[in-house]
């Protein structure tokens, strides 16, 4: 086994393939960093290029686009609060106040750092667990599903905009337009139009919800201070703040390697739920969504410690987890590999060399992501009068691109009208968010687990991992209603 | 009213409107349903009748909880009338590049709309970056996704003859 690693190891450590991974890795940043263009899109449009190459370099490239744009998607969330991805959206809740009080740097450093070793601890995890996790995978059905994403919902509902009534309210409302389309058996819902027959597109409903309403309020409110650029300010992290976070930052990866390892949630739902886990444990839980650098070590570490662990299943199992390793799946085959058990008997070299790769496409990381950050960090200097009609002229064309729809830009514009209401009304957006990209599975494992009972819904507390969600979900209601009910009294003392 | 029984009453309004006046003709249920599956409404309509327990308990919790202020909104100092003024403003600029698009391009929508969204934020001081930003910007973004993309941005019935 160690001369097949060390072996491994040599082949890797090519110029070639150093240079094939910085590639990915830096151009996944800049694509992520741009609003509307996505990890996915950037993996799709790379696919043509390993047709010509070999097979573990090719899949190597795929694999950095999708690291490098993952993290990237926190740069723009934290400068302009336009997540670049959707599971950088929790990163804007902290981020941007961060940037708004001169400490960009700092949160994209710490944004970096806390990427970095989810990252990292997401590929010891591949290559330690992935047989493991890929079974216990296995043995996660429907109401286990069903109960995993409530949890998930609940979990961000009661740590969101700081009342658990409202962050239900928001949850409703994007359960609800998650609805809008083609159902699990071909029946439409609420289909005005036949643009609205294939449902609402994830990006313009993300972009429009947390960057529209900043241009909105700009010109609406228009309040003090319109016209200073936010400075990128104090750089670095220091050794406090960052051991401070260091128990978030590893809590983050661990949820982002397991909730990766799942089949079909993803870094998204991985980075709320650690937001969530985050704000309820730590001793600065009140300061989260004001500008807390450890709402953004969670976010950050969970989001890219599921890049790695997406991969478990496809390679244990030949399962894809989410739409790019969809894509990695068609990347493997067209190489001559196919993934699943097989391959690790098979193709134990190329496992090999793909899994020393993604250490150190860790590496390559970090380094990307430094000098990405001083580049984006000009964006800093641009009053906010002409920055905030930038980033709208950014999300049309983004939004535009990704499907070639004026229906797409048409929602981003209305999602923007609607995120601006919910400001208004205290109604917090990050519920909303995680509920219409759960939505559809949350629904859709719900009447699967019903009609496999035929209509029980006692089989949505039948086996022990439902009983431990069940349990985890009353825990979160009790400590959050708790929470509230203090800070009423602590209010109250206040006003008197 | 105050803010939050306001709120409230609007949310379970919202779901209820949804729950009795669109579900009904806009979700339909088939006439077939495999085994024990439950209809495509089921889903919905839960979603509904909690989304109006939850307006409504907020709305009470508004009339008997403690009376406590929200955080200001930070403003210019304008009246209410001026900002809703704003408001339809913005409205009515998403909607003009809804409806010109298809007549003048995908380009000069944006350009135009790029030049609204500036002015109307108030900015007036830096003329040379206003319309290198809402002029430049826009060419520059399009050239940049239709060379990397291939990507082919609406072109207007009357801007067709210039090529966009």
């Amino acid at each position: 086994m160690l001369h097949e690693i060390l072996s491994a190891l040599v082949e890797v450590a090519t110029f070639q393939n150093l240079l094939i991974m910085i590639a990915g890795i830096w151009g996944g940043v800049i694509v992520g960093a741009i609003p509307g263009m996505t990890g996915t899109m950037a993996v799709t449009l790379a696919l043509p290029f390993t047709f010509y190459m070999q097979p573990v370099p090719s899949i190597l490239l795929l694999v950095a686009l999708y690291k490098g744009s993952t993290y990237g998607g926190s740069v723009s969330a934290i400068l302009i609060k336009t997540p670049g991805t959707a599971s950088a959206a929790c990163t804007a809740l902290d981020g941007y106040p961060l940037a708004q009080q001169g400490k960009a740097g700092k949160a994209l450093n710490m944004a970096l750092y806390s990427s970095v070793i989810g990252d990292f601890v997401s590929n010891i995890s591949l290559i330690f667990f992935a047989a493991p996790l890929a079974l216990l995978a296995l043995k996660v059905g429907p109401p286990e599903y069903f109960m995993l994403m409530l949890f998930a919902l609940t979990t961000v509902a009661g740590v969101s905009g700081g009342s658990l009534l409202l962050g239900l309210i928001s949850g409703g409302l994007g359960l609800l337009l998650a609805t809008v389309g083609e159902d699990m058996y071909g029946s439409f819902r609420f289909a005005f139009t036949n643009d609205m027959q294939s449902g609402l597109a994830i990006a313009p409903v993300l972009i429009g919800l947390f960057a529209l309403p900043e241009l909105i309020k700009l010109i609406v409110l228009r309040a003090a201070h319109k016209d200073e650029a936010a400075k990128l300010g104090d750089q670095k992290v220091t050794r406090a703040e960052f051991m401070g976070s260091l128990r978030t930052i590893l809590k983050g990866s661990a949820i982002g390697s397991i909730m990766g390892a799942i089949p079909g949630i993803g870094p998204s739902a991985a980075a709320f739920f650690s937001y969530g886990e985050a704000q309820r444990s730590s001793k600065n839980g009140k300061n989260f969504g004001k500008g807390e650098l450890e709402g953004i070590a969670a976010s950050e570490s969970a989001n890219n410690g599921a890049c790695g662990a997406t991969m478990i299943p496809l390679l244990a199992l030949g399962v894809p987890g989410d739409v790019i390793t969809g894509v990695m799946l068609g990347a493997f085959m067209i190489q001559g590999l196919t993934p699943g058990p097989l391959l690790f008997q098979t193709n134990i070299h190329e496992v090999y060399m793909l899994l020393i790769g993604m250490l150190v496409s860790s590496v390559l990381l970090f380094f990307a992501g430094k000098i990405t950050m001083r580049m984006f960090s000009y964006v800093s200097h641009i009053p906010q009068t002409l920055l905030t009609p930038l980033v709208l002229l950014l999300c049309l064309f983004g939004i535009y691109s990704i499907s070639s729809s004026m229906f797409d830009v048409a929602v981003l514009l209305g999602m923007g009208l609607v995120g601006f209401g919910m400001f208004l009304l205290n109604i917090p957006a990050a519920p909303f968010l995680i509920a219409f990209i759960l939505g559809p599975m949350l629904e859709e494992n719900l009447r699967r687990a019903l009609a496999i009972s035929r209509g029980d819904p006692s089989v949505l507390v039948s086996s022990p991992i439902t009983w431990i969600f069940s349990v985890l979900i009353l825990f979160v209601i009790t400590i959050t209603v708790r929470r509230e009910i203090q800070k009423s009294k602590d209010r109250k003392a206040v006003a008197a | 009213m105050a803010k939050p029984v306001f709120r409230g009453l609007l949310v379970a309004a919202f779901f209820a409107l949804t729950l009795f006046v669109l579900i009904p003709p806009f979700v339909p249920r088939p006439a077939f349903i495999p085994g024990f599956a439950p209809p495509p409404d089921m889903w919905p309509r839960t979603v509904c009748i909690t989304g109006i327990a939850l307006g409504l308990i907020s709305a009470l919790a508004g009339v008997l909880g403690p009376r406590i202020a929200d955080e200001p909104v930070d403003t210019d100092g304008s009246s209410r009338a001026r900002m809703i003024a704003r408001f339809i403003g913005v409205v009515a600029c998403f909607a003009m590049f809804l409806i010109v698009v298809p007549y003048v391009g995908f380009l000069v929508g944006t350009i135009a709309l790029t030049l609204a969204a500036i002015l109307m934020t108030g900015e007036r001081g830096r003329w040379l970056w206003t319309l290198l930003l809402a002029v430049g910007g826009p060419i520059l973004i399009l050239l940049f996704f239709h060379s990397v993309l291939g990507t082919q941005f609406p072109k207007g019935l009357l801007s067709k003859p210039f090529g966009f």
